[in-house]
């Protein structure tokens, strides 16, 4: 029985060591933890590994159903503000804003046209579709957007002088006017043929002065005509009796004169 | 019609918050330590073994390279990275750190051609351990994540244990991936929630280890793909 209960306990140690081995001992064979190649799991490991994988959310309606969410990339850049604000400021400023259709033009003459046209104070402005559009729609000049489809410019100025613009523009064949918008009214090419052909402000307002101070200029002389009439009536009166007086011959005469009166 | 819009500018990038080191260069690294080790240390495997502690985020520079793996680096690595590295880059504008301790950790080697036995053989090398999800080396400056790559992807090959190079944002993205994963697991049996209940005994198979390590280390390898 000692032996037996020796054997059961540290496998025949002497009987003065009183401890004891633990009754499960696993067995440490292999290599270690950490090794060079891949080490071999445990088939319940692998188990458990297997088990235990990611499973990815599958929603019940898969995106490419949906409709895709158009990411609006507002950027706005300074660089797009401030040309808006420019084409706010030109549409604001200028009394004549003409709009023509621009072909590619060498550049000296391009210079050329420039420069005719800055001599009757009317400057010319190159502008982008895409900035001009919503500045346009958002003000009072929706009806000028279908003139910016292509590449165009602007004719901006002060002061309207439209014939000398167009005469500018006949000798220059590749820009063609396309329309005007001349002190907040649009005109169309015609119009704007029309609107040259008509006198100047200055000539146009001295003839309705003239015609406006037609009628109070003829008040006195229509207030005054009764009384205008009996004093040349009364002059000729006079004079008649002055020829009457002064030579009796002459009184058949001023008889036939007055008589003729 | 194709037209010509308006030219949208792109803003240079802004080097503004960066500070140079004294030396732009990658320091030399000596092979031995200053004071070589008389004693022969045990192997410790356990400095090879799971996720790092130290050195896991930027300090100085932008990109860096991250270790996927454990391992250990030796003097010709070092050199290997340092060369590459300094023909890479432009010392005026970039600069690179080293993120390891010069190689301090003795290894023995028995020589060739000996049976088992007669003790531990002498110090052969010096060589620092390097756990997975610690950087190597970090670089930065006035440059772009894609003037850096090549040469980075160059160095990461070559290392002993999988590497990638990676950015400030790729580093945080990687780790908010991680994340996701963990939050939007459609598993409800994970390896953390089996090993700290002990669910059908599975600890008798496992290592008192896998409760930190949680099922994405084995050994010197790290499993990105799980959890």
């Amino acid at each position: 029985a000692p032996a037996a209960k020796m054997a059961a306990l540290s496998g025949g140690v002497a009987p003065w060591c009183r401890g004891w081995l633990p009754a499960l001992q696993f067995v440490r064979r292999g290599s270690k933890a950490v090794t060079r190649h891949w080490k071999a799991m445990h088939f319940q490991r692998q188990k458990l590994m297997a088990v235990t994988e990611y499973l990815a959310p599958r929603p019940a309606v898969p995106p490419r159903c949906l409709a895709p969410r158009k990411e609006t990339v507002e950027e706005d850049n300074g660089y797009v503000q401030l040309l808006r604000r420019q084409v706010e400021e030109v549409f604001r400023d200028n009394r004549m804003i003409a709009v023509c259709q621009f072909n590619s033009m060498p550049g000296e003459d391009v210079v050329l046209m420039r420069h005719y046209l800055r001599k009757h104070n009317i400057e010319v402005k190159f502008v982008l579709n895409e900035i001009i559009r919503p500045v346009l729609s958002q003000s009072k000049y929706k009806n000028l957007l279908p003139l910016f489809v292509a590449r165009n410019i602007l004719l901006v100025s002060r002061e309207t002088k439209v014939k000398e613009m167009l005469r500018v523009l006949k000798g220059v064949p590749q820009i063609n006017l396309l329309g005007a918008c001349i002190d907040d009214t649009i005109l169309s090419r015609q119009g704007v043929e029309n609107f040259a052909k008509l006198p100047s402000l200055e000539a146009t307002q001295g003839q309705t002065v003239g015609a406006l101070a037609l009628l109070p200029s003829q008040t006195s002389s229509l207030l005054q005509r009764g009384s205008a009439h009996l004093t040349a009536l009364l002059d000729q009166h006079i004079s008649r009796l002055q020829a009457a007086e002064t030579g009796s011959p002459a009184e058949p005469a001023p008889a036939q004169s007055s008589e003729a009166h | 019609v194709p037209r010509a819009g308006l030219k949208k500018y792109v803003l240079p990038p802004d080097y503004s918050g960066i500070v140079f080191p004294e030396r732009t260069k990658l320091k030399f690294m000596d092979k031995v330590p200053a004071v070589p080790k008389v004693r022969r240390e045990p192997r410790q495997l356990r400095d090879i073994r799971g996720p790092s502690r130290e050195a896991t985020d930027f300090t100085q520079g932008q990109y860096g390279i991250l270790a996927l793996g454990g391992g250990y680096l030796h003097w010709g690595h070092f050199e290997m990275i340092r060369l590459t590295i300094g023909r890479g880059m432009n010392p005026k504008t970039m600069f690179a750190i080293w993120r390891v301790p010069a190689p301090s950790k003795p290894v023995t080697r028995k020589s060739l051609g000996h049976r088992m036995g007669g003790g531990k053989g002498p110090i052969d090398h010096y060589v620092t351990a390097v756990k997975s999800g610690r950087l190597v080396v970090e670089v930065g400056g006035h440059c772009e994540f894609g003037e850096v790559k090549p040469f980075l992807t160059q160095v990461a090959k070559k290392l002993p244990f999988p590497a990638v190079p990676i950015s400030r944002d790729g580093l945080r993205e990687m780790r908010q991936e991680e994340e996701e994963k963990r939050l939007n697991n459609q598993n409800p049996w994970t390896f953390e929630r089996v090993v700290t209940s002990n669910m059908l005994g599975m600890r008798k198979y496992l290592s008192p280890y896998d409760l930190q390590l949680k099922g994405r280390y084995w050994g010197k390898f790290f499993l990105k793909h799980r959890v």
